[in-house]
């Protein structure tokens, strides 16, 4: 019978904070961070030491995910396997024309800048990398993949596919980092028509399949439904030419005299496994002249409006 | 240890470890990478309720916010959104703490629903104010699996401490 009772008797005296305080203090913390995370450095610091420390465990936990999902595609036989594999070297048969074809283009291309006298185009380091898994917050599209700081991967890097574009790196941990796909709320990219090339910007956060529209764009412009946006290469983040969304819908009696233009993003972020990691343009291109001193005209003016009291 | 009414057994004691376990375990689900689905249950955020309910020396406020924090690194949500909506859970669970034993299991879930439904409110209140999109009305399932959830984890987190004092050879457990 004395094996039901717990071991130590409550406090008397000494029974710490009351819960009221503890809400109190712990809520206001919480508003504190967040606040704070994108602001101060000190709170900065705490979500990659956090992520870090839950590292081994998300690796860890992906195992049996990958046995369940991995065991059903394994069950499903080997006529699906040689299947897909047909498939694959048949689409890699129909590129390798087009792959010759923009090797000969490239090369005519850096003749005709060299011609012009052209800055030579910029060529773009990549990295591989592979999704871990996507982000469970139902407020945002991100997803995480397994190259962080520790392996040189620069914050806004661009992040693509054999489709297109995914997104950008918006945080960096040291062994993973966050990619915030195109179809997020916050996501936006400046692309050019391949058809008419009229340049706009692309934006997310819409809902499901058409979720990225093309904003201020003119109730009468020239945008028709199966065109196709690609970067434009202005923005010193993503290179030129990358494949990025198709117009699925115009609606132009929209208010405020723009369309209403929907796009569908090139790259499914669904099952994507494998992704390309590439440098922001900005660390090739030259650095931003410094701030010019003072305007000698200021200087001159100063100079004048001393003379009167200088000695004649 | 109250009584739980209808219940002729005095409950043993209950291992700080077992406790350390299971939130841990509960952690555990929570990190799986299922896909982001609004409508999947909180398991860490139930146990912390259960735990604040049943031990509310040991699990209280300082606990369910830190698991909070791991919760929202893990996430890439806003830092500090899990901190304040488990704080709140764990908050509402010590004020139910000493009345919710003298219910059966039903009457309990039913209590405890309008708590989660509180808890993902709170969470869903502050990503909208910090500008994010509504992610749709299958967020209100989650809180209605979780109070389905709370008699069977009753079950299985008390089953421990319903063992027998003094085990002999018909009742070794």
């Amino acid at each position: 019978m004395l094996g039901t009772l717990d071991r130590t008797p409550p406090p008397f005296f000494r029974q710490g904070y009351s819960a009221l305080t503890k809400l109190v203090f712990f809520s206001a913390l919480s508003v504190f961070l967040m606040v704070a995370d994108t602001r101060v450095a000190l709170v900065a610091n705490l979500r990659p030491a956090i992520a870090t420390v839950l590292a081994p465990v998300q690796r860890g936990l992906l195992v049996p995910v990958e046995l369940v999902t991995g065991g059903s595609d394994y069950l499903a036989g080997l006529r699906a396997a040689l299947q897909s594999e047909d498939a694959a070297r048949k689409q890699l048969a129909l590129q390798a024309d087009r792959v010759a074809l923009a090797e000969r283009l490239a090369v005519e291309n850096g003749r005709l800048r060299s011609l012009l006298e052209l800055q030579p185009a910029l060529a773009v380091r990549s990295q591989a990398a592979e999704v871990l898994y996507e982000a469970a917050d139902p407020y945002s599209r991100k997803l995480f993949i397994n190259r962080g700081a520790a392996q040189n991967i620069g914050l806004g890097a661009p992040v693509i596919n054999e489709a297109g574009v995914l997104g950008q790196v918006t945080r960096l941990y040291p062994l993973s980092a966050e990619v915030t796909l195109l179809t997020d709320k916050d996501a936006a990219i400046p692309v050019i028509n391949t058809r008419t090339q009229q340049r706009g910007a692309a934006y997310g956060g819409l809902e499901k399949g058409s979720a990225m529209e093309l904003r201020f764009v003119a109730a009468n412009a020239d945008v028709k439904v199966g065109d196709l946006l690609h970067t434009a290469g202005v923005d010193g983040v993503y290179p030129a030419g990358l494949a990025v969304a198709k117009v699925a819908q115009v609606e132009r009696q929209a208010e405020g005299g723009f369309a209403r233009v929907l796009l569908v993003p090139a790259a499914q972020a669904d099952g994507v496994r494998h992704v390309l990691v590439l440098e922001p343009l900005a660390a090739q291109l030259p650095p931003r002249p410094a701030p010019e001193p003072e305007l000698p005209a200021k200087a001159a003016l100063k100079q004048g409006s001393k003379r009167p009291g200088a000695a004649p | 240890m109250i009584m739980p009414r209808g219940s002729d057994q005095l409950l043993l004691p209950v291992n700080p470890l077992f406790i350390a376990l299971s939130l841990l375990l509960a952690l555990a689900f929570n990190l799986l990478p299922l896909g982001r689905n609004p409508a999947l249950p909180d398991l860490l955020a139930l146990t912390l309720a259960f735990w604040a309910v049943h031990q509310p020396r040991r699990v209280g406020i300082g606990i369910s916010f830190m698991f909070g924090l791991l919760m929202d690194v893990h996430q890439g949500a806003l830092l500090g959104q899990h901190a304040l909506s488990y704080t709140l859970l764990a908050f509402g669970a010590l004020a139910m703490s000493r009345r919710l034993n003298w219910f059966t299991l039903l009457q309990q879930a039913l209590q405890v629903l309008p708590l989660f439904a509180a808890m993902h409110t709170v969470a869903l209140l502050v990503r909208l104010a910090a500008g994010d999109l509504f992610p749709g009305w299958s967020l209100f399932i989650a809180p209605l699996v979780e109070a389905a959830l709370w008699p069977f984890i009753t079950l299985v987190l008390l089953a421990p401490q319903r063992r027998a004092p003094d085990p002999d050879e018909n009742r070794p457990l």
